[in-house]
């Protein structure tokens, strides 16, 4: 069995982010990058199918240079091996421009499954799963807070909304877009790390699967990214712990609560 | 005139208000409107949309449709679109929406842009960065597929009653297959109720922390602990203290959130509370535009000294 996760790499949960000088983009210039929270849900249960049996793990990724970190650290949590793709047309790209080379490189991986997190933490899309699915022909399934393999099948529990989930059996191969919190997922060990080293991470371009940058190119475009202006807001308490301490309580006691 | 095709959403067996929000967008920047409705045995649904959203009313009535499933649904609405050609397909974002709208756009090869929360003309505007900053989007070509956050817009009203039609639903099928609903398991942990709530997020660094830091507010305060999403993915507390569009939604009259940075699914579950109130490090944090009251600092220095403040004052 073969297993596809594909993953991005986004700024770290506590990176300062602020708007470059494009107006369009976050300066990303110096700050600290990680896999993206979502996709690591899908890496681990990839890696639960591995240790239960036969399969063998390959990590993907769309990203510059820099991303290889992030498959060098999928493949120290134990992936077999790895794919960076990346031209300078993807650098304007948009989801469906990224589902387009995710599904070249699947169609010559031919996977059994495919994990991927529901979304990314920086463009918060969650269109590239179903996206992928559908270009491969694929069924899919977003949100799985569980995944069970049975026979050929996947039985797999799509979080909704007030804590009910919908039950869902799929037929193999499929796509998964999972949701945070459905497993737990493992570090690089030490020696995952070291062994990391020696797996094969492979460096692709368009032209490798037979794509050129008008298959890619972007219809969807930021004309602007800002930070929101603030409405009325908060009013801010001021002063030591204590002060700020005491002011609430008196707004508290207001509410007749105390 | 432009056209819009609304991909109405029943939750329940009723019609969501989020398709009205979604009538009312479309009506907002000047669109001809007509929408579809995708279930079995919903005529009324589909009545009840056409007398509150006006125009015209596609109704995908079939067996088949009964439970959501991606293939099916995803059907219908291509042939929707096929029958109307409209200029854009908005969709709620929610796990149903999230789930078809990107599967439309793929076989459309169209943009997509989702969890919209306004139309400037012909810009798309969203938040980004897990609501830290807003980005106008434009998308070329046409047809355009959105989906829209649910309480983005106040539902449409007023419309002259459109009318409704069949639209032929025969043969649908999907390779996904629809198994059952689970309700989370419900633990004796009711917030729905509670006055008060505390909530901890993240900020709290590790589980230890809702006992030692978080717990005597709570306990001086008489009121009920929540958390935030990211707290219970790390099984730091049980799914039962989750507060958000995926855990329980409160509306207690005071919440405090603490260390929690206000991700839209987090508001979402406690915004209509009546008093508001945040501690968090962060001053650029998003719970601080919905909070009444917020204090700008250090939780670990700031929630002690507010649980011995509440307990003397209480006396």
């Amino acid at each position: 069995m073969k297993i596809l996760v594909c993953l991005k790499q986004v700024p770290h949960k506590d990176a300062r982010l602020e708007v470059d000088a494009s107006g369009t983009w976050i300066q990303d210039d110096g700050i600290k990058f990680e896999i993206n929270d979502y996709d690591t849900y899908g890496i681990e249960e990839a890696l639960r199918i591995k240790d239960a049996g036969e399969a063998e793990v390959v990590v993907i990724t769309v990203g510059p240079d820099r991303t290889s970190q992030a498959l060098r650290t999928a493949l120290g949590m134990g992936a077999d091996r790895a794919i960076q793709i990346w031209d300078d047309a993807l650098a304007s790209t948009d989801p469906l421009g990224i589902a387009k080379i995710l599904a070249a490189v699947a169609k010559e991986e031919s996977p059994d499954l495919i994990f991927m997190g529901l979304m990314s933490d920086d463009g918060n899309n969650a269109v590239v799963g179903p996206m992928l699915a559908h270009l491969l022909d694929m069924p899919s399934a977003t949100g799985g807070m569980s995944a069970k393999r049975d026979g050929g099948a996947s039985t797999v529990e799509r979080e909704l909304e007030g804590g009910a989930l919908e039950v869902v059996k799929l037929p193999t191969p499929c796509l998964l877009a999972v949701q945070t919190g459905m497993n737990e997922v493992r570090y690089a060990s030490l020696k995952g790390i070291m062994q990391a080293k020696k797996k094969p991470l492979d460096t692709k371009s368009l032209s490798d699967y037979g794509l050129d940058a008008g298959v890619v190119a972007a219809k969807v475009s930021i004309e602007k990214l800002y930070v929101p202006e603030k409405g009325d807001g908060a009013e801010i308490l001021s002063g030591s712990a204590d002060e700020v301490a005491q002011q609430l309580t008196g707004k508290i006691k207001e509410l007749g609560l105390l | 005139m432009a056209k819009t095709l609304i991909v109405a959403e029943i939750q329940n067996g009723r019609l969501r208000e989020s398709t009205l929000e979604l009538v009312a967008l479309a009506r907002g920047k000047g669109d001809d409107v007509c929408s579809l409705v995708i279930g079995n045995g919903i005529g009324g649904v589909a009545d009840e949309l056409a007398a509150k959203g006006g125009g015209k009313v596609l109704v995908a009535d079939d067996a088949a449709l009964e439970n959501y499933t991606l293939d099916a649904y995803a059907d219908v609405t291509l042939r929707a679109v096929d029958a109307e050609k409209p200029e854009l397909i908005l969709f709620s974002n929610t796990p149903t929406g999230w789930d078809v709208a990107p599967k439309v756009a793929a076989a459309l090869d169209a943009g997509i842009v989702t969890d919209v929360i306004r139309i400037e003309s012909d810009t798309f505007v969203r938040r980004l960065f897990n609501a830290k900053f807003d980005a106008h989007f434009t998308v070329q070509g046409s047809p355009v597929v959105a989906t829209v956050q649910p309480g983005a817009l106040a539902p449409h009203e007023g419309s002259e009653a459109g009318s409704t039609e069949a639209i032929d639903a025969s043969g649908v099928s999907s390779r996904s297959k629809f198994v059952g609903i689970n309700k989370a398991e419900g633990g004796g942990h009711d917030l729905s109720k509670a006055e008060m709530i505390v909530s901890g997020g993240r900020g709290l660094q590790k589980p230890e922390n809702f006992d030692e830091v978080l717990k005597p507010l709570v306990e001086a305060l008489g009121a009920q602990m929540g958390a935030s999403r990211p707290v219970v993915d790390a099984g730091w507390l049980p799914h039962e203290y989750q507060v958000g569009s995926s855990g329980q939604i409160v509306a207690p009259k005071l919440y405090l959130a603490v260390g929690i940075s206000g991700a839209i699914q987090h508001l979402v579950g406690m915004k209509n509370s009546n008093y508001i109130a945040a501690i968090n490090k962060d001053p650029d944090a998003p719970i601080f535009e919905i909070a009444d009251v917020g204090i700008v600092g250090d939780l670990f220095e700031i929630v002690p000294a507010l649980a011995s403040a509440i307990g003397s004052a209480k006396g």
